[in-house]
């Protein structure tokens, strides 16, 4: 019992980075209609400038909590920066179209993945501990670090949720989503839509990024690992569905983590793998995806 | 079948083979070998987007007949001809069971799934002692009759290989493939099993990925799990978008352009990944219909302005 | 009946949710051999759902559905599409980018075996169509009219015994109403086949078809010919008198 519980904690603090980094593929898909391959980029661009940033700020004498809050809107603020020079020099040309986009978020893929390799080097770079010690939960233990990180992913997720369902930009956001043509003829702009919808993407994903930067062993390749989960998540959960890269996320982390404990972590990613051919033999877009 | 323009085909085989009896420098016929793989996998690729879906699994099924021609040279021992048809064979089975569940999806599923199953594949094989693990397994060798022919043997068949898939592309299969990419339910409706259609469509190009597979085997003599990612997949999109998709010279013509310009920018000490990324990212947004397409626009509008 | 007039498509009860929306409600319906059917109806009365119903597009949410004496309640498109129903669709129902003659082709595929066959029946088709001049040309290309005539040269080049035709009139001029029509009577008096017609255009619905069944709020509202239909007074309150939608 006791090893359930913590096994659950730690599915949740796993889940809680891949429904953040999930919830900007999906919104991007469900906008846009397009599968943006460079959405890893911009959550390692975050962690790498918060990685970055931290121990540059600390060296200067600045107590670590207000130095990693510095470092957060920096790398968000780069990875946001990074998504709207994307979006205006290429992903704009590309609304609707499932391939062109693809393609073009690929060679971005290539060539980000050279760039970052060439600013920041392959080094990996430690974090210095934030939030130092230890809490109870339930019996299992949990660092005040991962903690804070499942409550921040919590409070993300929540706003987000209201975002889109009580304001006017949220609730355009979903129209755009379910039926582009028709939001159009209310008068819903759809390229600013799309803007939005992209930009909303990356914040999450440079947040995610920049929650992840102090628990996580940060390179320029962190962003593969959490493509391929980001992506099965919300394969699972169903493209364009917010609460489906919820449930995908968790799903995720959830076979990851008992699949590690219980055989190993490789193992676990194959099961994970039969899982989704599973869900898509019988729901093919996803649990509960629409488009 | 539609006209297969034959003697254009026999002489650009004849040229190409040419070519690779009169290389003697082992760098330049590495740099064939690469090409030529290069082209098979690239319309191997191209071969799916006829029926409008993109396939990222197609790195899998190289890794497939390599890994399955590697196996049969170094475990069971065997000739190379058969490790050669091995290869495809046992990529065109796996495709077919694999094809078989996931091409009941379309679009972005078919796609993140594909890509999923490439990296689970990968795992695979770094978990399998049998096959390596994550070192890979070596000396996957040519017979010795066959030294310093190897360009000659790779590029005959990948030609043949690429040829086999235009007739396919040509004849009224190749029609169905591209009724199902415009209008799916059309085709169904007169009675085409679509999924059949789609599950015959996409072991063709698995096979032919599997064989290219197994001519990277030979030629690299090693192979390990690193080179069976999906980068595989996203260099031949390159070769298919900057080359054009709409006809079969593209991908031919792509492969040669980038990877003769790769190996270059390599040789000056450049990064692969961002040059092979800037050409891609470029030819989408300039070059839409590929290099290709830029000539035949410009053949069309000179025709029409005859007019 | 005699065995050899056994009908061709017959539904009973065929009912059809989506949600708390009944589209199709208990539709008993029958289609003879030799016969143009006409399916009629305002807006929003069932029309497309009866259509996607009986060519195996929507699977039944109860009723049954005999097509060519086989059950195929619940059957696969492909299935029914092999029994011998074909249908169109009311919007590009063909190919843009393939030229006529190819789009004609694959009408062919299944039910002709080898490439001389084949050729054989698209010449044969386009014939009977008025499309020779035009086989080589992009069906894109061409204007409104003859893209419609191929893509009832893809559904009729697979010779099916139940023609189905989803709206096949919109957009065509007089001439090519005509044109049309006179098609569909060829296809019924020498090949044999019956032609179910979802249409709007009342005028021709009268001329071309030998029975009419009109739907309403997703039931059955009146069968008969068009003398019977266009006398039948709820027809006439329903549907008829509204003579301004179209």
């Amino acid at each position: 019992m006791q090893t359930a519980i913590q096994l659950i904690l730690t599915s949740l603090q796993i889940g809680a980075v891949y429904i953040l980094f999930s919830l900007g593929l999906t919104l991007v898909f469900g906008v846009m209609r397009i599968v943006n391959f460079a959405h890893g980029q911009l959550f390692a661009v975050s962690a790498l400038v918060v990685a970055t940033t931290v121990p540059w700020l600390a060296g200067w004498g600045l107590p670590i909590l207000p130095a990693y809050l510095f470092a957060v809107v920096a790398g968000v603020g780069v990875a946001v920066a990074l998504g709207l020079l994307m979006y205006v020099g290429g992903f704009r040309f590309f609304q609707r179209d499932l391939v062109g986009s693809f393609i073009l978020s690929i060679g971005l893929v290539l060539v980000l993945d050279g760039v970052l390799l060439k600013v920041f080097g392959g080094a990996v770079r430690p974090v210095p501990e934030i939030l130092p010690g230890t809490v109870s939960v339930l019996g299992a233990t949990i660092t005040n670090q991962r903690l804070a990180l499942c409550v921040a992913a919590m409070v993300i997720t929540g706003l987000l949720y209201l975002a889109l369902t009580r304001t006017k930009l949220g609730k355009a956001l979903r129209a755009v989503s379910i039926d582009h043509e028709a939001a159009m003829l209310q008068g819903v702009p759809y390229n600013a839509m799309a803007l939005a919808g992209f930009i909303i993407a990356a914040g999450l994903a440079a947040l995610a990024g920049a929650l992840i930067a102090p628990v996580t062993i940060v390179s320029p390749v962190i962003g593969a690992d959490y493509l391929v989960k980001g992506f099965i998540a919300v394969i699972v959960g169903g493209l364009g569905s917010v609460p489906g890269a919820i449930v995908g996320g968790l799903f995720v982390a959830a076979i990851e983590t008992f699949g590690s404990f219980y055989f190993d972590p490789s193992s676990a990613t194959i099961a994970i793998f039969l899982l989704v051919i599973a869900v898509l033999l019988v729901r093919p877009k996803g649990l509960l995806g629409h488009g | 079948m539609d006209d297969l323009k034959l003697p254009c085909w026999a002489a650009g085989i004849a040229l190409a083979l040419a070519v690779t009896l009169f290389i003697r420098d082992p760098y330049i016929a590495s740099v064939l070998n690469l090409i030529a793989i290069a082209a098979l996998t690239a319309v191997s690729l191209r071969f799916v987007m006829l029926m409008g879906e993109l396939n990222f699994a197609t790195a899998a099924f190289v890794g497939i007949g390599a890994y399955t021609t590697g196996a049969v040279v170094t475990i069971l021992d065997w000739p190379f001809a058969i490790a050669l048809v091995a290869g495809g064979l046992v990529a065109g089975l796996v495709s077919i069971v694999f094809g078989y569940v996931t091409l009941r999806t379309k679009g972005p599923y078919f796609l993140l799934i594909g890509f999923a199953f490439t990296e689970a594949v990968r795992i695979l094989y770094s978990k399998s002692t049998t096959l390596g693990g994550t070192s890979g397994m070596i000396g996957i060798f040519p017979p010795v009759a066959l030294d310093g022919w190897m360009p000659t043997v790779i590029v005959a068949v990948s030609a043949a290989l690429i040829f086999a898939l235009y007739a396919l592309e040509r004849s009224d299969f190749g029609k169905i493939l591209t009724a199902i990419r415009d209008n799916e339910n059309v085709a169904r409706t007169v009675g085409l099993n679509i999924l059949l259609v789609k599950i015959a469509c996409f072991a063709a190009a698995s096979a032919a990925a599997g064989v290219a597979g197994s001519l990277h085997a030979f030629a690299n003599n090693v192979i390990s799990p690193g080179d069976f990612s999906f980068l595989v997949a996203a260099f031949a999109l390159a070769y298919v978008k900057v080359g054009g998709e709409d006809n079969i010279v593209g991908p031919l013509f792509g492969s040669v352009l980038l990877v003769v310009l790769g190996s270059y920018a390599l040789g000056l000490g450049g990064d692969e990944h961002i040059f092979y990324g800037a050409a891609i990212t470029l030819a989408v947004l300039l070059l839409p219909r590929g290099i290709t397409g830029l000539v035949t626009g410009r053949r069309a509008r000179a025709a029409g302005k005859e007019h | 009946m005699h065995a050899a007039e056994q009908p061709l498509l017959t539904t009973r009860g065929l009912t059809r949710r989506f949600g708390g929306l009944v589209a199709v409600s208990n539709l008993d319906l029958e289609i003879r051999p030799r016969e143009i059917l006409g399916l009629i109806g305002p807006n929003g009365a069932g029309k497309s759902t009866t259509f996607n119903l009986i060519s195996g597009f929507y699977k039944p949410s109860a009723g049954e559905l005999f097509v060519l004496g086989e059950d195929c309640t619940g059957k696969s498109a492909l299935t029914i599409s092999r029994l011998g129903l074909v249908r169109t669709f009311q919007h590009g129902s063909f190919m843009r980018s393939m030229s006529v003659a190819d789009n004609i082709l694959l009408g062919t595929i299944h039910p002709v075996k080898g490439t001389a066959a084949r050729r054989a029946r698209v010449a044969e088709t386009a014939a009977m169509l008025g499309l020779t001049p035009f086989l080589h040309d992009e069906a894109g290309s061409l204007p409104h009219g003859l893209q419609r005539l191929v893509s009832i040269g893809i559904a009729f080049a697979a010779r099916p015994r139940l023609l189905c035709l989803d709206e096949p009139l919109t957009g065509l001029n007089q001439t090519e109403v005509a044109n049309t029509l006179t098609v569909l009577q060829r296809i019924r008096d020498e090949f044999g086949c019956s032609v179910l017609l979802v249409e709007h255009n009342m005028k021709a619905v009268m001329r071309v078809c030998d029975r009419i069944v009109v739907l309403h709020h997703g039931q059955h509202l009146a069968t008969g010919t068009p003398a019977e239909i266009r006398a039948d007074k709820r027809v006439i309150d329903a549907y008829l008198g509204h003579r301004h939608d179209h």
